[in-house]
């Protein structure tokens, strides 16, 4: 895989300026994509979510049996040569159902890690801004509704709702939201305050552009943490909600759906109750970790092949030149910021 | 003082906002619960009787008044369709729920802080990366799979060791506390093993920064050797944010255990939740909505108090930046 993207994504050393600089994007990925590649659990990680994703994508056109195949003779069947894992209590295979579970998971975990980012980021704005009014109000509202547990709202959501992927997405993208917003809060007003957004502000930039090539930038690393902290747990919830009814709608594929089918297994034939719970856990344990490596990869002070690339393209590239330089000394200050902020988060 | 008369003001106001919320989200809910009440072949008039009946076609400020009214007085209606005070489903739920997360907590306490000082105190490299690799797994298990794995273990009639109930709580409560404990033994172990690696997690990392400071280095030139230095003035100095972890774990445990109950057929808390949710029983919710925000944000004020009581260096903090202002 790497390989395939070294050819893509690297530009000859004989191009031009433009040329990089259009290349820009494809090859920092690649650059990270590599940097995660050389480590040990990188590499773990890699494969579990290609793996997933690739699952996901074959049970779209292929399932060892068809999903919607109920045999009445075949209820609750034990493991077989046509039923790998057996079948349920409507003869339908549980293999299939796993494999086909895992593009529903995908979604969600797509769409969850999606609002919690454009909410996560729409938050670290307000609590960043200008207006001392709306900094303020917003860094109380965020602390009075952390406070609130996921499956709460997804309780409140699922009475006019009922059993649905959105009250899975909805309740996780909100408060994973607050989390990260109160996570990069620290960082993010470091750069908000800092001396390269105010002469870019002298320079006429919009809010909008600090936010993206300023703060954005400048919380990368938390926010490679904090999302696939959400992903994981948002694949957690899924588990959790769709088995006490307020999830994924039954007749649904998806891992909970299976784990609830596995529940009443147990008395057929119990070791059919490993194998949800232990991908359940395979991919929550690869996101999570996931998240460690991508930190380390998109950091340009932790990676030094990422600090290269910056470098080069910040040279070719106008006012950029700042970002980069001051991005250490961001780093290092942000550690002592989030410190004093708890005591101040206590003090509230 | 006047931290606590500012958190305790913000307490009340978040408690309001949040009364409003949980009575505007159930509101705008399409099935109500007079049609369902009226059953499903009913005639639409049965309904309409019943949603007057029920004073469910008043305005709905009116409605709200009325409810935080009584809420004020101390009662929080009656469930709609078992006509039983909410009060004492709650009350009767709790008996079951509180001891079971308080078991939990237990547990999670007895894995969570040895591991996570062991973790820190760990000198090989490997034995640590074994910590975290623990952790981390530890971190990843869903609710319902840890209870699963127990029951296929310890529970009656599936185990390999067959020794401990696995299903419900006996009808009598906790008159016979022996068989009541039982009965919580599995469902507390299958939180405690969860909530036992995140305390594990928060532990090392409290410590782990503190292993690193100033105050470790100094005890140490005072004689101590790293172990005493990390698990006497480490796990003092780590206490404040441990508490709070731990008080907070606590009443997100309330919720946590929803799947747990489920599983093991317990009739605590939040399984009545979810089932009161099904039947769109909206008195009886939107009560035991209210309570558990409560709850949560009187969790989180104790906790923000005695943050400070146990962390001095707070308050003097914030004497010198009023000095300063």
């Amino acid at each position: 895989m790497s390989n395939t993207m070294r050819k893509v994504c690297s530009p000859g050393a004989g191009e031009t300026a433009a040329h990089t600089v259009a290349h820009k994007p494809l090859r920092r990925f690649s650059i990270v994509l590599r940097s995660i590649w050389r480590r040990g659990e990188g590499k773990f990680t890699l494969i579990v979510l290609a793996l997933w994703l690739a699952v996901a994508l074959v049970s779209l056109v292929w399932t060892p049996q068809s999903l919607w195949t109920t045999d009445g003779y075949h209820v609750w069947a034990k493991p077989s040569a046509s039923h790998w894992l057996g079948t349920d209590g409507t003869g339908a295979d549980v293999f299939s159902w796993l494999m086909a579970g895992s593009r529903t998971n995908l979604l969600i975990v797509v769409l969850t890690v999606a609002l919690s980012a454009v909410w996560g980021l729409a938050l670290v704005a307000a609590m960043v801004a200008r207006t001392p009014a709306l900094a303020g109000t917003s860094v109380v509202v965020v602390d009075a509704l952390i406070s609130i547990p996921t499956v709460l709202i997804a309780l409140i959501l699922a009475v006019p709702l009922g059993a649905s992927i959105a009250v899975i997405v909805v309740a996780c993208g909100f408060g994973y939201g607050l989390n990260l917003a109160r996570v990069a809060r620290p960082a993010a007003l470091l750069a908000a305050r800092s001396a390269y957004v105010e002469s870019a502000r002298a320079n006429g930039a919009s809010g909008r552009r600090v936010l993206v090539s300023h703060i954005i930038p400048n919380i990368l690393p938390v926010l490679a943490v904090q999302l696939s902290l959400s992903a994981g747990t948002a694949v957690l919830a899924e588990s959790g909600l769709t088995y006490l009814g307020i999830g994924v709608p039954s007749g649904v594929p998806s891992w909970g759906h299976s784990l609830a089918t596995s529940v009443k297994l147990i008395n057929v034939f119990p070791l059919t109750v490993l194998w949800p719970g232990l991908i359940v856990t395979v991919v929550v344990v690869a996101l999570n970790v996931f998240g460690d490596v991508l930190r380390d990869a998109v950091d340009p002070v932790a990676n030094p092949a990422l600090r290269q690339a910056v470098a080069q393209s910040a040279g070719a590239a106008d006012n950029a030149t700042t970002n980069p330089s001051a991005a250490p000394v961001a780093r290092n200050t942000g550690v002592s910021e989030i410190a004093e902020d708890d005591g101040e988060g206590a003090e509230r | 003082m006047r931290f606590v008369v500012r958190r305790l003001l913000l307490f009340v106001a978040a408690l309001f906002g949040l009364s409003v919320v949980v009575f505007a989200a159930l509101r705008i809910l399409p099935g109500d619960v007079a049609s369902i009440m009226a059953g499903v072949n009913a005639p639409p008039e049965k309904a309409a009787q019943l949603r007057e009946q029920l004073g469910l076609n008043r305005p709905l400020v009116i409605q709200y008044l009325d409810w935080m009214g009584a809420l004020l007085h101390g009662d929080f209606g009656t469930s709609i369709l078992t006509g039983r005070s909410v009060t004492s489903l709650v009350a009767s739920r709790a008996s079951i729920t509180f001891p079971l997360i308080i078991l939990g907590l237990l547990i999670a306490l007895a894995i969570g802080l040895p591991l996570g000082c062991a973790a820190v105190l760990a000198r090989s490299a490997r034995v640590r990366a074994a910590f975290h690799v623990l952790a981390i797994i530890g971190g990843a298990v869903p609710a319902l799979w840890s209870g699963l794995l127990l029951i296929l273990l310890f529970g009656k009639g599936t185990g390999l060791v067959g020794i401990l109930p696995s299903q419900g709580f006996p009808m009598d409560g906790w008159t016979t506390p022996g068989r009541a404990l039982l009965a919580l033994i599995l469902p507390a172990l299958s939180v405690g093993i969860i909530v036992g690696a995140s305390l594990m997690r928060y532990t090392r990392s409290a410590l782990g920064d503190l292993a690193d400071s100033g105050y470790i280095d100094m005890a140490r030139s005072c004689g101590m050797t790293r172990t005493q230095a990390v698990l006497r003035v480490g796990l003092r100095l780590a206490t404040p944010q441990l508490v709070s972890v731990i008080g907070l774990t606590f009443a997100s445990m309330i919720t946590g255990v929803m799947v747990i109950e489920n599983l093991f057929a317990l009739p605590g808390i939040g399984n009545g939740l979810v089932t009161d949710v099904g039947n769109r029983d909206l008195i009886a919710v939107q009560s035991e909505l209210f309570l558990l925000a409560a709850f949560f944000l009187g969790v989180g004020l104790v906790v923000d108090v005695l943050h400070r009581i146990l962390d001095p260096r707070l308050k003097s903090a914030d004497t010198v930046s009023e000095v300063a202002a």
